[in-house]
């Protein structure tokens, strides 16, 4: 039974620490503020490469 | 930050400068927590997306793909400011469509010589133009539709407004004049760019849209037929398509193109598929004509982009192929019915109901909402929602299948927005006020997409029948593709000025008057 | 070389688009069927009874009026018609037939008809538009012969009682070859080393051909391909390069003489308007009916970029190709009119096809309707012929 209960409560913990994380991921926007980050690196990778560019 | 419709000021959320804003919306805790979870959603769906190897190699080679790094951005700017049914039925559309365009960008690179090369797969592939009707392929329930243009172009420029600039500069480095229309002239400079998978054991195009489009597919054939050797059926549907003497001839083409595909994949006509694929076009227009009849009312439900964009995909690219869409179509209108029963309102005032004709400014497809936000006008239904309504036949019998080829016939020719370009002025100046009529609006916002002449060639005309029957006619100018030509604020200042000084109204959300979104995604 | 005896009276057929052999043909009471594009056939429109006038604006000056109807962004092409319509220039057509070859073209008349432009004060005129063909192929042949039938056949037959019968069709085909057999005799000096016509002489003759009606015009065609024969070239050309001049729609001849005035000898003509293919004689067939055959070969010589199977699309460049080593031309301009949508993306295509693949030195330009003396055109073409003549000392060089 404490097993089970040990079990849920960090079942519970993970949820409740997977949702504060995320949300506050999700409210402030970090997720975007994040990829708006990377795509000036990527922008710079694709003007490297090299391309049969013709008609 | 708070539950009520209309409480927020939704200009504050932008930052000067910075692609993102600042946070997301505060809508209440019950609209908040759905709107997470879907964010939630997409975030697994992209993840799923990137844990394939190829999808991530995809990334570093394909330019446009940067863009995807803006999906949920896409979903916030269209969901700004929805609370309840309003934010659900958003979420139904947008959510299925980035699921849709994720199934295609990985079946894209499963295929693609360059990245997964999956020739076996690869074999399967019919390629589509991305204005193209895929009426001619609901009888081919084992092949991959796919279409190139539709991620690296139509869906990147949703994405990200400066999307197509890249491929936009590259076409004018090669000779192509700057007074085409940016859509077809992107696409031509990705195939240029040689920034297309390649991928297909065959491809159809079409004339669907417009000179320009027809032109930019040949720019994109010469790649396809002569280097990658991949053969090439035009399909060609009569520009006048009202007429009668032009039917048998749409039909034979649509004949045709069905041979072509039979030969160059080896899988034949499946007739049960087919009218499988004609139940649903049929539900999804019985769904649609609901929604529009509820717009008729003073509680209109599913309009502006909400409206605008699921149309586009679920009519065109969709054409009944996708079992989801149709669960889409139920789901959004039992939320529709709801909220129509409840008499509930999408901004706090509706102030006028306005008939959105034209094409609308692609880089700038939230503008609908912006409209209603910011002045209180609401876009009853825009020109590219505005389709066939016709009845497909969907009993197997001999007869029935001879009028399937007339339908899908009818259905390509009355593609979005060529439906209403092309078969003369009546479709385009005439039914205009017809609808406004209908739908007792008193204004015309129209889009004056700059470089389409079919539309700018009647420019006179609807300024002389506006000022004929006494309703409002605002302007607003765009380039389509490209916000160089005229920004998201040049485009809202067009606005703004007519409403200021023509109608002399205040605006309901002073903070969305300028907004400071030139560098934004 | 001495001046061509009627090139004055083909110039003066220019100045207007009611000319004078028009207004004599409605004299003899003829029908004046006016139409804009090049894919509607001819033959069918110079029946017995009625004639061909192909519409134009000459001396275009403000499209002021026209640009607040259809905007500063559709081809002066167009806009020109439609203020030359609405200023009353083109009230002496009896009906306007035009194909929705370009969006452009199809706002125009549109807009002519909903402004109400033309027809005033004839009973019978009317407006017909027609959907063409875009590929090649036995369904479009199909199309081409049904949209003739019902809409150039029938409506000049109702309205104007005009005999459509297979024999009259034929008659008109016969008339219409001869008069492109004078053109392509006149033309064909062209490819004299020293040609003993211009470019400019050329284009002034061929394009009355489609402004005027042609059975008034044989005389003067016969006589001038006779004066032709004994006409002495000039002993030293005022020529440093050969060009062919491909393209959009060009009416203007003023076009023509400055790239000539800028040292180009224009020696083949491959845009709408031009000789070739435009003046292409049919040949029929006793076993097929007429139209059939006339369509066929409209559709089959057609090379507007409107044409989208892709055999019809590469045979563009080909045709070029082997128009430049017919006439022996030393570069290429293709030019188009700006606002173009179809020949915007053909000109990119074709400049760089025929540069990368064929090996022709080739200029692209973008121009406007009425060009009249462009100090930027003439640059341009000026610096065109010094390349080519710089590739052809460099070539001599290597050759030794």
């Amino acid at each position: 039974m404490a097993t089970f209960l040990l079990v849920l409560k960090i079942i519970a913990i993970v949820i409740v620490v997977f949702f504060a994380l995320t949300f506050t991921v999700y409210i402030f926007n970090l997720d975007m503020k994040l990829t708006a980050a990377i795509e000036p690196i990527l922008l710079k990778h694709y003007d490297k490469i090299d391309r049969d560019q013709h008609l | 930050m708070a539950k009520q419709i209309g409480a927020d000021r939704l200009g504050d959320f932008y930052k000067e400068g910075s692609r993102v804003r600042k946070r997301r919306e505060w809508r209440g805790l019950r609209d908040t927590l759905y709107d997470y979870s879907r964010w939630l959603w997409i975030m697994m769906t992209l993840a799923k997306f990137v844990a394939k190897p190829r999808n991530v190699k995809a990334m570093f080679r394909y330019r446009w793909m940067a863009n995807y790094l803006a999906v949920p951005m896409m979903v916030d700017r269209h969901t700004q400011g929805l609370r309840g049914e309003y934010l659900r039925i958003c979420h139904t559309e947008q959510d299925l469509v980035i699921k849709d365009v994720a199934n295609l960008l990985d079946a894209l690179f499963r295929g693609d010589r360059r990245i997964g090369n999956d020739k076996k797969f690869s074999d399967q592939v019919v390629l589509v133009d991305e204005n193209e009707m895929t009426a001619v392929m609901m009888g081919f329930p084992n092949l991959k539709v796919l279409s190139r243009e539709t991620p690296s172009t139509y869906v990147s420029v949703l994405l990200n407004q400066r999307a197509a600039c890249h491929y936009i500069d590259v076409a004018q480095q090669f000779g192509l004049a700057g007074d085409v229309c940016p859509m077809p002239e992107a696409e031509a400079g990705v195939s240029i760019d040689d920034d297309a998978p390649i991928l297909g054991a065959c491809a159809i195009q079409c004339n669907t849209t417009c000179d320009g489009s027809l032109l930019g597919n040949g720019v994109i054939s010469q790649r396809l037929e002569h280097e990658n050797g991949i053969p090439v059926f035009q399909l060609a549907a009569p520009l006048r398509h009202r007429e009668d003497d032009v039917q048998d001839y749409a039909a034979q083409e649509i004949r045709n193109a069905i041979a072509f595909v039979e030969k160059h994949t080896g899988h034949k006509w499946d007739w049960d598929a087919y009218f499988e694929c004609a139940k649903r076009v049929n539900y999804a227009t019985k769904c649609r004509m609901e929604w529009l009849e509820m717009n008729r009312t003073p509680y209109p439900q599913v309009f502006g982009s909400n409206l605008a964009l699921y149309t586009e995909t679920n009519y065109m690219a969709i054409c009944g192929r996708i079992a989801a869409f149709e669960k889409a179509d139920a789901k959004i209108t039992k939320l529709a019915r709801q909220a129509y029963d409840k008499k509930m309102m999408m901004a706090k005032e509706y102030r006028h109901r306005a008939i959105v004709w034209g094409v609308q400014s692609h880089f700038y497809m939230d503008f609908l909402l912006w409209l209603l936000n910011c002045w209180g006008i609401v876009p009853l239904t825009d020109m590219l929602s505005m389709v066939s309504t016709k009845e497909l036949v969907t009993e197997d019998t001999p007869e029935n299948r001879e009028q399937a080829i007339y339908d899908m016939a009818w259905l390509t020719e009355n593609m979005i927005m060529r439906n209403r370009t092309h078969g003369g002025y009546k479709v385009l100046l005439d039914e205009l006020w017809e609808f406004v009529e209908m739908f007792n609006a008193d204004m015309v916002i129209l889009w004056e997409h700059m470089s389409c002449k079919a539309l700018d060639g009647m420019h006179g005309l609807f300024e002389e029948k506006a000022r004929e029957k006494g309703i409002p006619l605002v302007w607003v100018s765009h380039d389509l593709f490209d916000p160089r030509i005229i920004s998201r604020q040049g485009v809202r200042d067009q606005i703004n000025s007519f409403m200021r000084t023509v109608m002399q109204e205040e605006p309901i959300d002073p903070s969305l008057e300028i907004l400071p979104d030139d560098m934004s995604w | 070389m001495k001046d061509l005896k009627h090139l004055i009276f083909f110039e003066n057929l220019l100045l207007e688009a009611n000319n004078e052999l028009i207004r004599q043909a409605q004299a003899d009471s003829k029908v004046c069927v006016a139409y804009t594009c090049e894919n509607t056939p001819e033959p069918l429109l110079n029946l017995g009874g009625c004639f061909s006038a192909r519409l134009r604006a000459p001396r275009t000056g403000s499209l002021d009026i026209s640009t607040y109807y259809m905007t500063s962004f559709l081809c002066e092409y167009s806009r020109a018609l439609l203020e030359r319509a609405i200023e009353g220039g083109f009230n002496f057509a009896d009906c306007i037939i035009t194909p929705d070859g370009c969006s452009m073209m199809n706002r125009c008349i549109e807009n002519m008809e909903l402004l109400k432009t033309m027809g005033k004060g004839k009973e019978n005129f009317f407006f017909q538009y027609m959907e063409i063909p875009m590929k090649a192929d036995d369904n479009g042949l199909n199309l081409y012969v049904l949209q003739c039938q019902n809409h150039i056949l029938k409506p000049l037959h109702e309205h104007y009682g005009i005999d459509i019968s297979d024999a009259a069709i034929r008659q008109a085909v016969k008339e219409h070859n001869h008069i492109c057999e004078l053109i392509r005799a006149i033309g064909d000096y062209r490819k004299e080393e020293k040609p003993r016509i211009t470019g400019y002489e050329f284009a002034v003759i061929t394009l009355s051909t489609y402004v005027a009606p042609k059975y008034l015009l044989v005389d003067k065609l016969e006589e001038t391909l006779e004066e032709l024969k004994t006409r002495e070239p000039d002993e030293k050309s005022k020529f440093r390069a050969r060009v062919l001049v491909a393209g959009s729609e060009v009416d203007d001849t003023d076009f023509i003489k400055l790239i000539e005035d800028c040292g180009a000898y224009v020696c083949a003509d491959r845009f709408c308007y031009g000789s070739l293919p435009g003046r292409n004689p049919i040949v029929l067939n006793d076993e097929e009916d007429a139209l059939t055959q006339i369509c066929r070969a409209y559709m089959n010589k057609g090379e507007c970029p409107r044409f989208m199977n892709t055999d019809k699309m590469d045979h563009r460049r080909i045709y070029i190709d082997e128009l430049a080593r017919e006439y022996k031309a030393d570069g290429i301009i293709y030019q188009q009119m700006k606002f173009c949508d179809p020949w915007a993306y053909e000109k990119m295509m074709g400049s760089n096809i025929l540069r990368d693949k064929y090996g022709y030195p080739v200029l692209a330009v973008d121009r406007p309707y009425s060009i009249g003396v462009s100090g930027q055109m003439q640059t341009r073409v000026q610096a065109f012929v010094e390349s080519i003549e710089i590739k052809k000392i460099q070539r001599g060089a290597v050759n030794g």
